[in-house]
């Protein structure tokens, strides 16, 4: 459901989304899911020089006329595009919804051509036996293997997922394979970033798990509480997010951390620290990846949601610090 | 056939729909804690922002699915509503079997929500119709026997004899249950809050998630249009339709169908969605078992 | 009008119906053999039979779409994406459809058809459950129940999670009596007396899952288990 205002999709980077949720609330803008319904490709917080081609996928994707705004962050190099917002919350809004009306559109950076040429090769040219298998534009042709769940053959679809989907912590880079919406298996590519304070707070903990449960109204109580004064009781608050049942919506027994856990008391547990006003106990989260695999598309984002972005740092040790490590 | 109903079929799709909106702005607002103005301006002036957007498009998609996907909706959901009765005999399409034609237009709901999320050729909206046609096609179920059952009162599967058969007493008292599984099938074929699994958050949009400019604008309207027609029959089949004393039936109607407008956006903001999988379970373990008691029971009172 | 209508839907149920082949995916041709029967619905509504026409069109969509699914989750290429051949064996395929139209022609064509029209306020529906089901309306229900019933068995004993536990651990039904021998057949896993040389299909199956190995993986498992069958 749109709010009002220009819309705008946040590419959210490191040590902001406490900010974002602040940016979100203005009326001046409206965040939105999908580039494909954005004006304005909105860059916030510290990016990884490795994410440029994501974000140049992502401006590639927006309506025409295109438009770019840095907030809180330098431009990338190699992505010379857009102009920089002024820092305050309010000045930023004007100042993005001002961008929306502007006439010059942006030339898109990536060639829009596929990846390789189509082959033309075999009986029907994808260039596989028959009808199956070959390597079309270069991407293989999905291929039936076994399924987690009930022994049926299904056909796999493998294809690399953020870092700024919108729905999982920003930064995180995960490789998933899936058979419909079932996450056959996934290899973490990125850890999330680091985030700021207000981020971490029980509220907007909670607001992106109802985001998730399709609560978004609840949610927006939430962000705003939390900007009011995230450190007050909100007994109340806890009790009506709890009134709408949303504990006995997810699973029993979903996504398990190494201390016995699920997403189920995990939320319990935020609901707890909302109403007595002090942070959630940190989890222990495991093998992210492993816990992933065979659960459904909306379950795995609950349980990434589920758990603070400092637990899953903690636990996802970044491939490339790890090179670093093993290089030392 | 009566086409003095068309004049009615328009003004309730175009009222209904405002209304929709202004009743979707004022649950946000009270439920955010913010002036309902900001999400009353926003649609609208989104919408017609759209309308003039560009049309984005994918990497070999079914183009005259994905474009025609939105009026197939819509028409489904005007087809839902001619045969509505606006007044004594006063419906656009009159079928000796027309309760069985709201049926086809749910199950066709289902195939057009899956052509519009297959067309684009993109993972998430891919994903969304497979997930809509997990739960759509349970949900068909109560829904055919909650129908029966409303119909077993009027002894016809006539809408128009279904509302005369409501005279002495409305269905919703003979068969409270009914209308509640109504409402959690409406709130499947539009896509809403706790059904929502075609257009979730989760996957970015889901069906919706490839959609730009006027087709995503169009999408929206098409889901507000089933909105209303929902509504209207839901109204219809159990709240007495037209009947009532003084006003209008046509008046009485548009009451009835803003009280069930007012019970679905509430359902849509107070109830968090379930993942697909707990779903599926509910609606196949508890959902059509209960609504097989429920036309179990119909009929026994029936008889 | 009816005459218009008749001849429009006749027209669009032969042009979909003719699409459903020429097309080059399996969801295409799905949903116009769908289009297909809803015209040939309509055609039903036009000849005083309103119910068997509008069932017509919802039985078809739902149908319809479990197919599509199912084609989609199961088939190479489902979406139309590679090209696809919809037609199979065309010498046999021309000469049967040829046989086929000219005796279903003939056989209109050439029976003394029965011409009495229904009267504009005769109850069909009604006249048509009493016709079809009449007395044996216990028996159809029972049967219906019955066979919906043996569905969600069959679901319920074939899934993984199944009826005896996860069949991925060996699980055995049952004895007779009391701690007795399990009763059906002895799964080969944890019966132990014989195919002892394939080892534990279990570690075969984890291998398999933590590769990543879909191909190769998938290859040995489906030969793991022809062995055992």
């Amino acid at each position: 459901m749109a709010v009002g205002g220009t819309p705008v999709f946040v590419a959210a980077g490191g040590g902001i989304l406490g900010a974002v949720e602040a940016l979100r609330l203005e009326p001046a803008l409206t965040p939105v899911a999908t580039p494909r319904a954005a004006q304005v490709l909105l860059v916030v917080g510290e990016q990884r020089p490795s994410d440029r081609i994501a974000l140049a996928r992502i401006h590639a994707q927006l309506v025409e006329p295109r438009a770019t705004v840095w907030w809180r962050t330098d431009r990338l190099s190699g992505f010379d595009l857009g102009t920089r917002a002024p820092e305050s919350v309010s000045d930023a809004a004007a100042f993005i919804s001002a961008q929306a009306t502007q006439s010059d559109a942006e030339a898109i950076l990536l060639d829009d051509a596929p990846p390789n040429p189509w082959e033309g090769i075999g009986p029907h040219g994808q260039g596989g036996k028959g009808m199956m298998g070959g390597t079309p534009y270069g991407r293989p042709m999905a291929m039936t293997s076994d399924d987690l769940r009930d022994g049926l053959s299904l056909d796999a679809y493998t294809a690399t997922f953020g870092p700024y989907l919108t729905q999982w912590p920003p930064g995180l880079i995960m490789e998933t394979t899936l058979q419909g919406d079932v996450i056959q298996s996934a290899r973490i590519v990125e850890a999330p970033l680091a985030q700021d304070v207000l981020a971490a707070t029980p509220h907007l903990e909670l607001a992106r798990l109802l985001r998730l449960l399709e609560l978004p109204a609840l949610a927006e109580r939430l962000v705003r509480a939390a900007l009011a004064n995230p450190s007050r009781a909100a007994t109340g608050l806890a009790r009506a997010v709890r009134w709408t049942g949303v504990l006995s919506a997810i699973p029993a027994g979903l996504g398990r951390d190494e201390r016995g856990g699920d997403v189920r008391s995990r939320m319990a547990g935020r609901l707890h620290a909302l109403a007595a006003g002090r942070p959630a106990e940190p989890a222990a989260p495991g093998d992210v990846a492993a816990m992933l695999a065979g659960l459904e598309w909306h379950e795995a984002a609950l349980v990434l949601a589920s758990f603070s972005i400092d637990d899953l740092r903690r636990a996802i040790v970044s491939p490339a610090v790890r090179m670093a490590k093993d290089a030392a | 056939m009566s086409l003095a109903a068309f004049p009615f079929l328009a003004f309730f799709l175009t009222l209904g729909a405002v209304l929709a909106v202004v009743l979707d702005a004022v649950a946000r607002s009270a439920l955010a804690g913010a002036p309902a103005g900001r999400y009353l301006a926003g649609p609208l002036r989104q919408a017609a922002m759209r309308l003039s957007g560009q049309l984005v498009t994918t990497e070999a998609p079914d183009r005259a699915n994905w474009r025609l996907a939105p009026g197939w909706y819509g028409a489904l959901a005007a087809a839902g509503l001619a045969v509505v009765p606006f007044d004594e005999g006063l419906a656009l399409v009159q079928l000796p079997t027309s309760i069985v034609l709201w049926g086809a237009v749910e199950a066709l709901v289902v195939v057009v929500v899956f052509l519009h999320g297959w067309s684009p050729n993109a993972p998430f909206p891919l994903i969304g119709a497979y997930r809509y046609v997990a739960t759509g096609l349970p949900v068909m179920l109560p829904s055919m026997f909650v129908l029966i059952g409303a119909a077993l009162p009027a002894r016809s599967l006539d809408v128009l004899a279904i509302v005369e058969s409501q005279r002495e007493m409305w269905n919703v008292v003979r068969q409270p249950l009914g209308l509640l599984l109504l409402l959690i099938v409406g709130l499947s074929l539009t896509l809403r809050g706790p059904m929502d699994y075609a257009d979730s958050a989760d996957l970015a949009g889901g069906s919706s998630a490839e959609d730009s400019g006027p087709a995503r604008a169009m999408w929206q309207a098409a889901r507000l249009a089933m909105l209303v027609a929902f509504s209207a029959m839901a109204a219809t089949v159990f709240l007495g339709g037209y009947l009532g004393p003084l006003l209008p039936g046509p008046l009485w109607l548009a009451l009835k169908t803003a009280l069930v407008l007012v019970l679905m956006v509430a359902a849509t903001h107070l109830l968090p969605r379930m993942p697909v999988s707990r779903m599926v379970t509910f609606l196949w373990v508890v959902l059509l078992p209960v609504s097989f008691l429920h036309l179990l029971a119909a009929g026994l009172v029936a008889l | 009008m009816t005459d218009a209508l008749f001849t429009g839907l006749s027209a669009l149920a032969l042009y979909a119906g003719w699409r459903v082949f020429r097309v080059d995916s399996m969801v295409r041709a799905s949903f116009w053999l769908m289009i297909s029967f809803i015209a040939v619905g309509g055609i039903g509504i036009l000849l005083s039979a309103p119910y068997i026409g509008v069932a017509t069109v919802f039985m078809m969509a739902v149908e319809m779409t479990v197919m599509v699914i199912f084609m989609v989750m199961f088939m190479m290429n489902p979406a139309g994406l590679n090209p696809m051949m919809m037609v199979h064996q065309h010498r046999f395929s021309i000469g049967a459809g040829v046989v086929a139209f000219a005796g279903m022609t003939a056989a209109t064509l050439l029976t003394d058809l029965p011409s009495n029209p229904v009267a504009a306020g005769k109850a069909v529906v009604h006249d048509l459950g009493i016709e079809l089901l009449g007395d044996s309306m216990l028996i159809f229900e029972t049967a219906g129940v019955t066979l919906l019933a043996t569905m969600v068995a069959a679901v319920v004993l074939s899934a993984r999670t199944g009826r005896f536990g996860d069949a991925v651990e060996g699980s055995v039904p049952p004895g007779l009596e009391p701690g007795g021998t399990p009763a059906g057949r002895v799964p080969e896993k944890s019966g132990g007396h014989h195919h002892g040389s394939h080892g534990d299909g279990r570690s075969d199956h984890a291998h398999h899952h933590e590769g990543h190995d879909h191909d190769g993986g998938g290859h040995d498992h489906a030969g793991d288990k022809e062995k055992h069958a």
